[in-house]
């Protein structure tokens, strides 16, 4: 049984078509790549699949259970936690705090969320910054807290919506890492939303590719990569069928 | 037993917090016996009663970040509650307060639900409306006396009654609501690092982060509203035995709801030390303006043109409040 099943999800704005029948499912374990050029519906897609927007039509099935129009909290309760690509932190937290919020979702005790998200911190390499607020980090930090603070509420798929959008090239090392990290050793099932190509190329088993809300290639990083649609939707018409008479 | 220690565990503030909390609350125990005037001693028996208040407002519109500017109506569903169960059926206030906490909780829940549909200041103005609303409806409204409001007569009883809280002499009423008080320190201070704590702190930064740690963002709100209506209606029932003549204009009037706000804000949101601040500032400037300008100068009104001044000064230079200020003399953050 797959762990996402995502059946002809299609989101309307109004007239504005965001996602249109999109299908795929996910396997238990598995590091799933979401590109597409900007505005093609990614972002959409995740608040679809964990009920920020409600659907137009089509299904999302976790782990077995219809979750389609469940609302946000009640999605996360079920162990599908994520980021967000812009991530305000105005407040009063510290970077223990804000994990320990996510560890909070799974117990009440206030000692055992303390110790989890240590532990996390630990794991995630951000013990130094426990102390500190979260609004007065880098972004490269503040993207690390919200990956272990996302992973602190003990989910089984984590969707990470462009963790590396901003970094250097040094911190993206870094993130990649601790994908690797959480995926491999701590065994959590992922989708990466990512811009940085040479991030999701290298960490993802599989690739799905979105253009103006529509899938259009699905396969391993490789493939995808010189498939004649992806080239043309990121470097435009004219470009991919240069690239195609000069290969022939 | 784990709430219990963690309502004691201060250790999150540094010493010198610690030393001047210590020798604030000695000071509020021993106060009675220094010599003192009779308003000296009201003035800190309404310093405690409005600390509490803010206390309670600091849950939902410090920690929660949610601006609440009708707390009076909960001032005024406790402060009847207590003294129509006194006045008719001859209950005492040690069973009236905590009917009239769960009356205001009751009422909290009716209106919190649906405005907490609502988001800033469209919920700071419904939260006056409703304020207002109730108490048009109490002044019309015979069974609690109307707009002529209520008077518990003091001759039926014999004082010290501590089960009815009736009491001559101030020094009883300052005891109790000093026992409010600390616990009320106590509590909150339990309230700030628990789990409703810590998912409150997470939705005044953000509320979709929030909902992705599977945090129900509005029934937290309900529940925060529904403490800190609580707090209010309980000194409420304590200010009906104590002011012992209450009419709606004095007890549920938009002036209290924001000099409840404004206290906490003063004092700083989200501080567990602002509101007590806060009181602590303005509770005696108010107390002492008025006796000093308004009644001799005839100036009737300047203490507000005062705490306007005050509060544009506070949201210019730091809208944390004084406990703002003083983290920031310190180079540190706020708990």
């Amino acid at each position: 049984m797959s762990l996402l099943e995502v059946h002809n999800l299609t989101k309307y704005f109004g007239g504005l078509c965001a996602n249109h029948d999109i299908s795929f499912s996910l396997e238990k374990g598995e590091l799933l790549g979401l590109i597409g050029p900007n505005g093609a519906g990614k972002t959409t897609l995740f608040n679809c699949i964990c009920g920020y927007y409600p659907v137009t039509s089509g299904r999302v099935i976790f782990d077995g259970e219809d979750i389609t129009h469940l609302r946000a909290y009640e999605v996360a309760r079920r162990g599908l936690a994520r980021t967000f690509q812009v991530y305000v932190a105005s407040g009063d937290l510290n970077v223990e705090e804000n994990v320990m919020v996510g560890a909070f979702m799974r117990n009440r005790s206030r000692m055992r969320a303390r110790a989890e998200a240590r532990e996390i911190l630990k794991e995630l390499k951000l013990e130094p910054l426990a102390q500190n607020l979260v609004s007065e980090l880098p972004v490269a930090a503040q993207k690390r807290v919200a990956m272990a603070t996302a992973l602190a509420s003990g989910p089984k798929l984590l969707l990470l919506d462009e963790v590396a959008a901003g970094l250097n090239p040094s911190e993206i090392d870094e993130i990649m890492a601790i994908i690797r990290h959480i995926h491999e050793d701590l065994g959590v099932t992922i989708i990466l939303i990512e811009h940085v190509m040479e991030l999701v190329m290298r960490v993802s088993q599989r690739v799905i590719v979105l253009e103006s809300g529509r899938k259009i290639a699905e396969g391993e990083p490789q493939v995808v990569a010189k498939d004649p649609e992806v080239i043309k939707a990121y470097l435009g018409e004219r470009y991919a069928k240069e690239q195609m008479e000069t290969r022939t | 037993m784990e709430a219990l220690k963690s309502a004691f565990d201060f250790s999150d503030f540094p010493r010198s917090d610690l030393i001047v909390a210590g020798l604030g609350a000695l000071f509020i125990l021993l106060f009675p016996l220094f010599p003192h005037s009779s308003f000296a001693m009201a003035t800190m028996i309404q310093f405690l009663m409005f600390s509490l208040y803010g206390m309670g407002w600091n849950t939902i519109g410090g920690y929660g970040g949610q601006v609440d500017l009708g707390k009076a109506q909960y001032v005024g569903i406790g402060a009847y509650t207590t003294a129509v169960m006194l006045i008719r059926w001859d209950i005492p206030f040690w069973i009236s307060m905590p009917i009239g906490m769960c009356f205001a909780v009751i009422w909290s829940f009716m209106i919190g639900y649906p405005l907490f549909r609502l988001k800033g200041h469209y919920f700071a103005i419904a939260t006056i409306a409703t304020s207002l609303v109730l108490l048009d409806l109490f002044q019309v409204w015979d069974f609690v006396g109307a707009a002529r409001g209520l008077e518990i007569s003091p001759i039926k009883y014999s004082p010290p009654d501590f089960w009815r809280l009736i009491f001559k002499e101030d020094i009883y009423y300052y005891y109790v609501i000093s026992g409010f008080f600390f616990v009320g320190i106590f509590y909150i201070n339990w309230f700030r690092n628990s789990r409703l704590g810590f998912q409150l702190r997470c939705i005044k930064d953000n509320e979709d982060v929030a909902r992705s740690l599977g945090i129900n963002v509005h029934w937290a709100k309900i529940k925060t509203y529904a403490i800190a209506t609580a707090f209010v209606s309980m000194v409420g029932s304590f200010h009906a035995c104590y002011i012992k003549n209450i009419e709606p204009e004095d007890t549920m009037s938009l002036d209290i709801s924001i000099l409840i706000a404004l206290m906490a804000m003063l004092g700083g949101a989200g501080s567990l030390w602002g509101p007590i601040i806060g009181a602590g500032v303005l509770i005696p400037l108010k107390s002492y303006l008025k006796e000093w300008l308004g009644a001799r100068a005839g100036l009737l009104g300047i203490d507000l043109i005062i705490y306007a001044l005050i509060i544009m000064v506070i949201s210019a230079v730091e809208p944390r409040g004084i406990w703002g200020v003083i983290e920031r003399i310190r180079g540190k953050r706020g708990k």
